[in-house]
């Protein structure tokens, strides 16, 4: 089920201070996040982000149509190594 | 047989049902254009008259999405997803289950008929 209209989409507090703040000083560095559950607002176009996927921070350019996603789409947790080959892998 | 909107020959069926051959065209939108250009729903397809024909084509085309420009909408969402490098996207790319569903077993629509692999371990031995 989606989440009720009436409280808008879930941003993460602190990541978008932490946008704001950057915007003020005019930095272009990345901003770690862990708040993959944040929804990108149109606000966040343009800035780039450290996803984390459990493991490392994923580098994501925000554009337009990702707009009304979450950061966590962005930031794949599984790696795919393939089926089969000689023998299997490991 | 009748033609309507280009390529789609509904049969000798009620109006109502020939009409949802076409895509995107269901059982809501053949009653609402049954009603709308005021045709017995339940007359056969084959006695609609020229006039009836273009009737029903202009509505389907005016106030619903149909064929071919629906076919393009749902193509293009399908292809900013892919764009845009989102897990759904992901998922359409590598023609697996989108929707967070099972892959274990089933998943058969998305994934295809089964690629036996050799030498992998048979269902007996898993158990």
């Amino acid at each position: 089920m989606g989440r009720s209209t009436k409280k808008g989409p879930y941003v993460d507090p602190k990541l978008f201070a932490k946008l704001i703040k950057a915007r003020e000083t005019n930095s272009s560095q990345a901003i770690t996040t862990w708040a993959r559950r944040c929804t990108i607002v149109p606000e966040f176009v343009g800035a780039t982000f450290m996803v984390h996927n459990g493991k490392a921070h994923i580098k994501v350019f925000v554009t337009e149509d990702m707009v009304g996603h979450k950061l966590g789409e962005f930031a794949p947790t599984r790696t795919f190594r393939g089926h089969g080959g000689k023998g299997g892998k490991k | 047989m009748p033609r309507l909107l280009g390529v789609d020959i509904p049969n000798d069926k009620q109006v109502v049902y020939s009409l949802q051959y076409l895509y995107g065209v269901g059982p809501a939108i053949a009653r609402d254009a049954c009603v709308k250009t005021k045709i017995n729903p339940t007359k056969k397809a084959r006695e609609l008259d020229e006039d009836e024909l273009s009737r029903l084509a202009s509505l389907l085309e005016r106030d619903f999405t149909v064929e071919g420009p629906l076919r393009r909408q749902v193509g293009q969402a399908i292809h900013r997803l892919r764009e845009i490098k989102c897990y759904r996207g992901m998922r359409h790319k590598l023609g697996l289950p989108v929707r967070g569903q099972r892959t274990r077993t089933n998943a058969r629509t998305r994934k295809g008929p089964r690629k036996t692999v050799a030498g992998k371990k048979g269902v007996k031995d898993l158990r």
